[in-house]
């Protein structure tokens, strides 16, 4: 009896009450790589590491523009995120054409958690196999949601999702006095950088083949810098490798898989009512 | 739960051999972990209050509302899976808009729960669903005074004076107990509402929470659910730490935060 | 006159051929009317008269009396036709009382979706959205050939605070000035309006008391000259204090000293 029998779809809770098919797909999250957001007062920024497939591949896209005032990061299953951000744009659309003003954050990210939410109630259809993080500004000023596939969606001064998001995590709550005070978007992008870094494997460092940057804000359109664009942001980093391989002291990373799945159990355990989990 | 691993609760709609219906019966556990939601009917209106647990420190705090409104007059809280809320209430809102579409009145909160309830249960019969993994307070004032009711997974609910659920809901049962649910204004209900959440939070008292207090009343919001003034749930909270210390003699409360 | 538009007829077979249902899916005709196309509404029925507005430097001053006619009677005196949308929005409908009617539904919706549901606090909704989103409903019911048959004015404010005001019609068609009014009161009502805000612009040389004024006049000369008005009706003064009703305002400083020199109409032979 040691094959789990309650996760074989979404519509089966566990005697303890959780839904593993849902669980899972939020695993799919983490096999994506990173993607990191922050937000000032004035502006959010989201940044991404690209993967390449195969060295004559390109590198897949990490963000996504939605409208003039909003836009994506994802991490996990791209294809999903399409289905995702082409529905966020219809809804964007359907606002200037109805009501004539640009879709508000918040009603943009609830939209598809109730399209989330449909897929781990019924039989037939799996949940989606990617996490959002959404960048806007509206009227209501700059706001940072993180979108998950259990149809949970929460607002955040700073987040990041995607492999060993973890230590994004770690900077961001850190530095989030910092954060919350940037009083330019350089200095934004920056914090976001230093984020994205410290998710980076020993080996690897942030170039502008691998690293995308968008900030969206006051009097700032949603913008996407890659390639050549990305080197100027990187220019203003002091480093562009992980801190923690630097100071050469990391017994975390250095485990590989193992590693990482203790990095996923701390994160499934500081967020658990939301992420649809219910510990004992 | 000696019925585990005989197959029977592997599917919804499924009746084991002595009449249990086992999926229903794990969504409650859904429940039973989430923050606490409380409901308090008063003599002139109602109130709800959820404990909102904080599991980063990076999360806006005062967003991320918890508490939904269903129409002017109706308003929900609830624990569990929190997407299911949101499913529910949006299912709430259809039932309501598609009564005013006919009659051309606000539909009453006992027909709502009708309603719902017949919606809930849908999610238990079938082995293509799943059950709804919340339990929902829903209350609001109509016509007839004011309402409160919880309902569960399997469909069924219930009226209440004072209902709670979630992980701290046997604390705050018995603290719902000691109420005088004829002579209490909403008013009054806002404050003991927030030293009851503020009680119940001792089972879950390793995390931080943030405190949501709605309130329905003809008197005080013309009929209308809504989230209590930001000087009221001040009052509220402040109300809640004092008597704490004067019951418990507790000074270890440093942790807990209740930003606003 | 036979308000059945069946028996009204439409042009022969003979000269120009069936009906073709099949364009613009008109097709539902009942049975026993086969040989017509599918119609709608061809008239209003319990029909109401101008709604006036006028911008003024801190707001807007509006206008429209309680009345619902049928036909040439004055069947209802109640009709509250200045109705409150969002926190500071006001939509002021004419024509068609049961099509008003709808739209007050409609509104209700809008109001319950935007403003009820939304616990974030992020929908703010204001006139620029009313009025857009009322636009689509009426060009929307209008390519359907089933038209509401009214004509709106919404007032309130732009995202700057500066005052809005502008008109949509049961086409469909939006237009906006400082100086706005539907009905009989586009031929009445205007110029006198005109006359104080000559160009769009001028509106911030206008005080509060200047706008009422000439409102008040506008609605006197009204309900001298329209016979479908009535002598009460209500004022609605918008500004960045709130939006304040006046109900049951009467129609001042009447003199029909004028009514004697009227001729033709055949009220009275030359």
């Amino acid at each position: 009896m040691f094959r789990n029998n309650y996760d074989n779809d979404s519509v089966t809770y566990s005697p303890t009450g959780r839904l593993f098919q849902v669980e899972y797909a939020l695993e799919a999250i983490k096999q994506g790589s990173a993607a990191v957001g922050v937000a000032s007062k004035t502006h959010v920024v989201l940044v991404g590491l690209k993967r390449n497939a195969e060295e004559l591949g390109s590198y897949q896209k990490k963000l996504i523009k939605i409208d003039n005032h909003m836009g994506v990061a994802l991490a996990g299953l791209a294809p999903d995120a399409r289905v995702l951000t082409n529905f966020l744009r219809k809804q964007a659309m359907n606002s200037k054409l109805v009501f004539n003003r640009p879709l508000s954050t918040s009603s943009a990210v609830l939209s598809i958690a109730d399209k989330a939410q449909e897929n781990t109630q019924s039989y037939g259809s799996r949940p989606y196999g990617v996490g959002l993080l959404v960048s806007g500004y509206d009227e209501t000023g700059s706001h940072l949601y993180e979108f998950q596939p259990s149809g949970s969606v929460l607002e955040y001064y700073g987040a990041s999702i995607g492999a060993r998001s973890q230590a994004a995590r770690t900077y961001l709550e850190k530095n989030l006095e910092k954060i919350r005070e940037s009083a330019s978007m350089e200095e934004l992008i920056v914090h976001g950088l230093n984020a994205l870094r410290d998710t980076l494997s020993q080996d690897v460092e942030l170039t502008f083949k691998n690293t995308s940057v968008s900030v969206v804000g006051k009097d700032t359109n949603f913008t996407v810098y890659e390639d050549e664009d990305v080197q100027q942001w990187l220019d203003k980093l002091d480093s562009v490798t992980n801190s923690s391989n630097r100071n050469d002291e990391d017994e975390e990373e250095d485990a590989g898989a193992a590693a990482e799945a203790e990095g996923n159990d701390a994160g499934n355990q500081d967020t658990t009512e939301d992420r649809m989990e219910t510990d004992e | 739960m000696t019925s585990i691993g005989t197959g029977y609760d592997l599917s919804n709609s499924v009746f084991s051999p002595d009449g249990r219906n086992f999926q229903v019966e794990y969504a409650m556990k859904a429940v039973e972990n989430g923050g606490t939601s409380i409901g308090i009917k008063c003599k002139d209106g109602i109130v709800l209050a959820v404990e909102k647990i904080i599991n980063s420190k990076l999360l806006v705090p005062g967003k991320n509302k918890r508490i939904q409104t269903i129409d002017r007059h109706i308003g929900v809280a609830y624990s569990g899976l929190l997407p299911d809320g949101r499913h529910l209430v949006s299912r709430g809102r259809d039932e309501a808009k598609s009564f005013k579409s006919i009659y051309k009145t606000s539909v009453s909160v006992p027909h709502l729960m009708d309603r719902l309830g017949i919606y809930v249960q849908n999610y238990t019969c079938y082995n293509s669903v799943r059950p709804f993994g919340v339990v929902a307070i829903i209350g609001g004032v109509d016509k007839k005074g004011p309402h409160l009711y919880m309902i569960e997974p399997s469909g069924a609910f219930w009226g209440y004076s004072g209902a709670a659920t979630g992980k701290g809901r046997q604390t705050a049962k018995s603290e719902l107990e000691k109420l005088n649910f004829d002579e209490l204004t909403v008013r009054e209900g806002v404050k003991v509402a927030a030293k009851i959440i503020h009680q119940a939070h001792e089972d879950n008292k390793d995390k931080d929470y943030e405190l949501e207090i709605t309130w329905c009343s003809l008197e005080e919001t013309e009929g209308r659910h809504e989230f209590v003034p930001e000087d009221l749930l001040e009052e509220a909270i402040k109300y809640a730490q004092e008597e704490d210390e004067d019951d418990d003699e507790e000074d270890d409360d440093e942790d807990t935060e209740m930003a606003t | 006159m036979n308000h059945d538009p069946y028996q009204w007829g439409r042009p022969s077979d003979q000269t120009y051929g069936q009906y073709n249902h099949a364009i613009a899916n008109a097709k539902n005709a009942p049975a026993e009317h086969d040989s017509f196309p599918k119609m709608n509404t061809q008239n209003p029925i319990i029909t109401s008269t101008s709604v006036l507005g006028i911008k003024y430097k801190d707001g807007i001053v509006m206008a429209a009396d309680n009345l619902g006619s049928y036909g040439s009677l004055l069947r209802f005196n109640n009709i509250e036709r200045l109705i409150k949308v969002g926190k500071e929005t006001v939509v002021g409908v004419s024509g068609d009382i049961s099509d008003f009617q709808q739209l007050q539904r409609i509104l209700d919706e809008l109001e319950t979706e935007q403003e009820v549901y939304d616990n974030f606090g992020d929908n703010n909704l204001r006139a620029p959205h009313v009025h857009e989103f009322l636009s689509r409903v009426l060009y929307n019911r209008r390519s359907k050939m089933n038209p509401l048959w009214n004509s709106v004015i919404v007032a309130g404010f732009n995202d700057d605070r500066s005052p809005f005001l502008k008109y949509i019609d049961m086409l469909g068609v939006t237009y906006g000035a400082s100086t706005l009014a539907t009905g009989f009161g586009s031929y009445l009502a205007v110029p006198l309006l005109r006359k104080v805000i000559p160009e769009d612009k001028d509106y911030v040389n206008v005080s509060e008391e200047e706008a009422k004024k000439v409102i008040m006049d506008s609605m006197r000369v009204l309900f001298y000259r329209d016979a479908r008005s009535a002598e009460t009706f209500t004022l609605v003064t918008l500004n960045s204090e709130g939006v304040k009703y006046d109900k049951q305002v009467q129609v001042s400083n009447q003199s029909w000293e004028f009514a004697k020199d009227i001729t033709g109409y055949g009220s009275k032979q030359l």
